[in-house]
């Protein structure tokens, strides 16, 4: 008698946990100790790229993250390209700068409005935030969703895509595919100038940071592909220098790298670098927006983070809109690339800040090395200072007060590290 | 990275389950999506190929019910709703 299979009932949920914790310790009344352990292990994917051959680094990189993946792709191409000696323009530029947009919308928005708008109103999370702002939330998925369709048309697929080569694209979207997603991004347009208006009105905590911003800057764009690297303390370099200017190294305390400038110290990538040292490269009604939503041309008060990626926001469905509106289709869609035995480098401008990578590319075609710093790992030590100010300010709060604050703190940078609700595992010691 | 978290999460609870059940092939897995999980079918699916290779539940029929409802309790997350083991 044939033996049938069995169901077995479950209906238990998945979790992440445990993925950080922090430890803050005041002695006599004075902050004394703030260390943010991160528990993740190292992923190998340095090593995993070595001996691979070149063309697989886009779709290797991509599978880093689930949320910025065509960052891992773009700062990939960039780098096999430069080691190819190869600059690309026209159609295929536009293609790459319009994919990003797509990856800018999708993740600023899930950032703000699933992750981090809860915080401010004093909501859990965004279960608890659709209940009470169930229109707010609807409109963030539906703009998240233009993201996500802008990168599957041109990428392939909405996650990790695939469409991507080093020497542009795989099979290049016809004019009327994009054209197709015109009414909706006119509509995310609308929605992301509400968006920016409706993250101003939040409650925001008082907080000056004197950090010094890193970020691309390009002659002629806000920066997503291309530009120098600079800084808000004079740093000016091209991207194959960064090796010179920068260093990761490691903590006891922390399996994630810090990054620092050498002689310098900590800094700071992301929305609030890119923003302050490219606000001239915003068309000029954005820049009205971001002026009647409060902002100056700079911003250091992490907390207003929210309202500068939703400018981002705006800025990414304006460009989208406007690169497709003159889009041809590149033909061919990509150009031939000849591996060199040289090192390439490229860094273009992540949603959550610069990410630079390099490779040492054989004349076999095969990756000898692999480098690669993404903004969270930059950020790290910033992120800690940021919250020494927040326990000094919070010195009085109750711990769990103190934890929901140290929290909202740290996805004023990173959602990555914080996307659990209640992902810190804070110890407090008061002597 | 955090879907790849989650995934590793579920395995276990998979393997678990089927473990404490007598064990045996995994056959399919029903799984909830929340409409606030990150996931799409297509993607969950490629983390369940990944994590699943060399497991107990390799080569399983998945079926993922996406959920559209971001009020929903578990809209951040993923429910594990029930597994088929193989016939001995």
């Amino acid at each position: 008698m044939a033996v049938e299979s069995r169901t077995i009932k479950v209906d238990m949920l998945a979790r992440v946990e445990g993925e950080g914790a922090l430890y803050v310790r005041f002695r006599d009344g004075a902050l004394e100790d703030v260390r943010l352990t991160i528990f993740e292990p190292p992923r190998f994917f340095e090593a995993m790229l070595r001996s691979r051959a070149f063309g697989e680094a886009p779709d290797i990189t991509a599978r880093i993250c689930g949320i910025c993946p065509v960052a891992y792709q773009m700062s990939a191409v960039h780098a096999m390209e430069h080691a190819a000696g190869m600059q690309l323009g026209g159609s295929i530029r536009d293609l790459r700068r319009l994919l990003y947009c797509g990856e800018w919308i999708e993740s600023h928005v899930l950032h703000m409005y699933m992750l981090h708008a809860p915080d401010f109103l004093g909501l859990p999370d965004a279960v608890q935030l659709a209940r009470t702002h169930g229109d707010l939330v609807r409109q963030g998925l539906r703009m998240k969703k233009a993201g996500n369709t802008l990168i599957e048309r041109i990428g392939g697929r909405a996650i990790h895509p695939v469409n991507v080569r080093v020497g542009g694209f795989w099979r290049a979207p016809r004019k009327d595919d994009l054209q197709a997603l015109v009414p909706e991004l006119q509509w995310g347009r609308d929605a992301a100038l509400r968006t920016v208006q409706f993250m101003a009105t939040l409650p925001m905590p008082e907080l000056e940071q004197d950090y010094e911003f890193v970020s691309l800057r390009h002659p002629g764009e806000y920066p997503l592909n291309e530009g120098r690297i600079v800084s808000s303390a004079g740093l000016d370099i091209a991207v194959e220098d960064w090796p010179q200017h920068f260093e990761e190294f490691q903590v006891r305390h922390s399996s994630a790298l810090h990054a620092r400038i050498k002689a310098r110290g900590s800094y700071l990538t992301g929305p609030l670098a890119r923003y302050s040292l490219n606000f001239d490269r915003l068309p000029a009604e954005i820049q009205q927006v971001a002026r009647d939503a409060g902002l100056g041309t700079t911003c250091r008060n992490p907390f207003k983070s929210i309202v500068v990626r939703a400018v981002e926001t705006l800025y990414a469905f304006d460009e989208a809109l406007r690169i497709i509106a003159t889009y041809e289709e590149p033909s061919p869609s990509f150009a031939p690339v000849e591996p060199r035995n040289v090192t390439g480098h490229a860094a273009t401008e992540a949603p959550r800040g610069l990410l630079y990578q390099s490779y040492t590319v054989g004349g076999d075609g095969l990756i000898a090395d692999a480098h690669i710093v993404p903004p969270t790992s930059q950020n790290q030590a910033t992120i800690e200072r940021d919250l020494w100010s927040v326990a000094q300010e919070g010195q009085a709060m109750a711990d769990a007060d103190l934890q929901a604050r140290c929290e909202m703190s740290i996805r004023n940078h990173d959602p990555c590290i914080s996307c659990a609700t209640h992902f810190l595992d804070l110890t407090v010691e008061r002597t | 990275m955090h879907e790849a978290r989650l995934m590793r999460d579920l395995m276990t609870r998979i393997t678990g389950v089927a473990a404490g059940n007598g064990g045996g092939r995994v056959a399919g897995v029903h799984v909830w999506l929340g409409a606030l999980s990150h996931f799409t079918p297509h993607h969950f699916a490629e983390h369940f190929v990944d994590e699943s290779a060399g497991s107990i539940a390799e080569g399983a029929v998945l079926t993922c019910d996406m959920s559209d409802d971001p009020t929903h309790a578990d809209a951040l997350t993923v429910r594990l709703i029930s597994i088929e083991l193989a016939p001995d």
